[in-house]
């Protein structure tokens, strides 16, 4: 489903990818682990077509469909969903009217008639419902006062609502307490299927006791240098980076 | 030239225009005061940005030219409608109960009210309305009546060459009165050297309801709009302003509270591009205890635009128990637009609660990309934020049907912003 080869991509002159690789197959999750500052969130907002960084080499494909190439919004439409670490908060738009836009804008691409006010009204309730959204989020301003929790669980929200076929979570975890990290993990794995794909960037292993990744890559000065499997994450959680550190630097020698 | 030389050559021509009736003690108390004051220039703090004096210099000659124009009917159509053109008031006036409607003649009973809100005696440009309109607009509304509908004041305005037009309107809410108007300065091809120099003056009665909102749409015009209200106890007052179109338009809104437990609310929401110069004065006189005033004015620039926000709060020494609250938020949407924007607040009583802020920013970028990583285009999210920003402003216009206007015509503004 999703391609990255060679991936390069810069902030403000600062190199952060160098040379990023990934594959990831319908219905498979990955999870992505690695420091602060290593590039996890910068890969995320390449993907989702922040024009903050600039991409200096490499390719992403979606479907065998250039997806650097595409405006955030198709990249959306075409079913690319970031859940984002630092949810912005959007003072005076409200939730329900943002989503309704979005969802429209959605649906009208994959050639789905629009819902009439009743039908979307239905349509939230369950949605709310899947990840167990209690609170009057929805009706509020786009996460203006939300909590850092509460921001983390809109975003699992909006993720079920536009029903995208990869998402990205980066960081949906930290921030949460026990509680919401179970709701969290439920919503996602109610939406897995063989025909959708998630990347779970993560620093905790305990996400990944209720998100089963199929694979864990470890994202490291703007590569990956090791994939694994699901242990790899137990054993990072246990020893820290600094033994992958000192492989590296063995190679290097 | 001297500024006395200047002064006289071009005032001297235009106060010739006087015209001699019962007024005649204001009008010259008017003139005389214009004589020494002279049209403002841009030395004058009160018109720093704004060169209202250029039009003057390059020779606008009074007129009230209307009689021959067929007047463009304003888009929004809320019967009953009040026509004027230009400077001139049609006399087809709608029937409703409990408002009689009139226009200026020597012996009208309610002339005792014209130029009675101090307002020659302050500014220039409503000086100069008060020696030369000719016909005046009068909506008295009776005691206890209470308008339902909303009023449209359907002002079209139409101009070749460089016409001054001062046209005026008196509201006189007697007490329990309550009105809703709409006043809509509009037109097409204006010419960019004439003026529309407007005054309304309005009296609000005890416990009486007031709410003028205006929406300006003159395209290439000029326009000075001066409102100056006095409000008695439990009276309330509400002035939502849109400007949409004009090549420079000047709002001054004065209110004098002068009775306790009044309320005064001024908001506006203006969306200037091009090189065009939008500029809101308010004035709030807070004279007597426990009253309250709230100031919301938002605004969108872009390309070479100017925009002026000045906002006084004047809370006198016996207005103890004031609440003043007064905001001014700007978005530059382009780096060669400029917003001068300087709330006062001039406070003499010590109990009192009134504050201030003005912020001018660009769009918020991020905000922009979260709402299009969720499929909105980069249009429909600027659009959506916009509207957002609106909002403050639109809901405090009371009537659903205008309210659904504005902001269609705000969408629509928007789309044609550069
Ligand atoms: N807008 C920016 N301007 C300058 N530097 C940036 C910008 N955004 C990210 N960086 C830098 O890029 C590097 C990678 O940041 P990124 O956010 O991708 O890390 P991360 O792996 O997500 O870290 P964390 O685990 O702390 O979230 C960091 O050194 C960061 O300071
Ligand atoms: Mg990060």
């Amino acid at each position: 489903m999703l391609r990255i080869e060679n991936l390069h991509a810069r902030v403000e002159e600062k190199e952060i990818l160098k040379g990023f690789n990934l594959t990831v197959n319908a219905g498979e999750v990955h999870a992505i682990m690695g420091p602060n500052g290593a590039g996890k969130s910068t890969l995320a907002s390449v993907l989702a077509g922040n024009s903050n960084f600039e991409v200096t080499a490499g390719s992403v494909s979606l479907d065998g469909v250039d997806l650097l190439d595409m405006a955030p919004e198709e990249r959306a439409r075409e079913g690319v969903f970031l859940a984002f670490q630092y949810p912005v908060e959007i003072p005076g738009v409200s939730n329900t009217n943002f989503l309704r836009a979005a969802l429209g804008e959605v649906r009208k691409h994959r050639g789905l008639p629009e819902l009439d006010a009743k039908a979307f009204l239905a349509y939230i309730k369950e949605k709310k419902e899947m990840v167990e959204l209690t609170a009057d989020l929805a009706g509020r301003a786009v996460n203006e006062g939300f909590s850092g929790g509460e921001k983390k669980r809109n975003e699992i929200f909006q993720m079920a609502m536009l029903d995208p076929k990869l998402a990205i979570l980066d960081e949906t975890d930290s921030g949460l307490d026990i509680d919401a990290l179970r709701i969290v993990a439920n919503g996602v794995n109610k939406l897995r299927s063989k025909d959708k794909a998630f990347i779970v960037i993560t620093h905790y292993q305990r996400l990944l006791d209720y998100i089963v990744p199929d694979f864990v890559h470890v994202l490291y000065n703007g590569r990956i240098v090791k994939s694994g499997t699901k242990e790899l994450a137990l054993e990072l959680e246990e020893k820290g980076y600094d033994w992958i550190k000192a492989e590296l630097e063995e190679t290097a020698a | 030239m001297s500024i006395l030389k200047e002064t006289t050559e071009v005032l001297g021509h235009l106060l010739e225009a006087m015209p001699s009736d019962s007024l005649f003690a204001i009008r010259e108390e008017a003139a005389s005061f214009l004589r020494e004051k002279g049209i403002p220039s841009k030395r004058h703090e009160d018109w720093k940005y704004t060169n209202i004096k250029r039009l003057f210099d390059n020779g606008l000659a009074s007129s009230s030219s209307a009689e021959t124009l067929v007047p463009r009917p304003s888009s929004l159509v809320p019967s009953p409608a009040v026509q004027l053109t230009n400077s001139s008031v049609s006399k087809n006036f709608p029937t409703l109960d409990g408002v009689t409607f009139s226009l200026f003649s020597d012996a009208g009973e309610l002339n005792r009210f014209i130029g009675k809100s101090g307002i020659h005696g302050k500014q220039e440009l409503a000086a100069l309305n008060t020696v030369l309109f000719t016909d005046v607009l009068i909506i008295q509304v009776k005691k206890n009546a209470q308008l339902a509908q909303s009023l449209l004041i359907d002002h079209s305005v139409s101009a070749t060459g460089s016409e001054l037009f001062n046209s005026r309107i008196l509201i006189v809410l007697e007490d329990g009165a309550k009105l809703n108007c709409v006043h809509h300065f509009h037109g097409t091809a204006i010419s960019d050297s004439s003026l529309v120099n407007h005054v309304t003056e309005a009296f609000i009665g005890a416990n009486a309801s007031l709410e003028l909102n205006f929406l300006q749409e003159i395209g290439t015009g000029n326009l000075v709009n001066t409102t100056e209200v006095n409000v008695e106890r439990d009276g309330r007052f509400t002035t939502n302003t849109v400007q949409l179109s004009g090549k420079l338009i000047r709002n001054n809104t004065n209110v004098r509270i002068t009775g306790q437990n009044a309320e005064a609310h001024l908001n506006g929401f203006y969306m200037i591009d091009g090189n065009d110069l939008y500029d809101n004065h308010t004035l709030v006189d807070h004279l007597v205890p426990n009253c309250q005033s709230n100031e919301v004015y938002k605004g969108l620039l872009s390309g070479k635009a100017t925009g002026v926000f000045n906002g006084k709060v004047h809370v006198h020494r016996d207005a103890q128990k004031t609440n003043a609250y007064q905001q001014n938020k700007n978005i530059l949407l382009s780096d060669t637009a400029t917003m001068n924007s300087k709330p006062e607040l001039e406070i003499y009583a010590d109990d009192v609660k009134c504050s201030h802020g003005s912020t001018t920013g660009q769009l918020d970028e991020d905000a922009v990309f979260y709402l299009r990583s969720r499929g909105l285009s980069h249009k429909g999210a600027i659009a959506l934020l916009l509207t957002a920003f609106a909002s403050d402003v639109l809901v405090q216009v009371s009537d659903e049907g205008l309210r659904a206007v504005l902001e269609e015509k705000i969408q629509s503004r928007l789309s044609g912003m550069e």
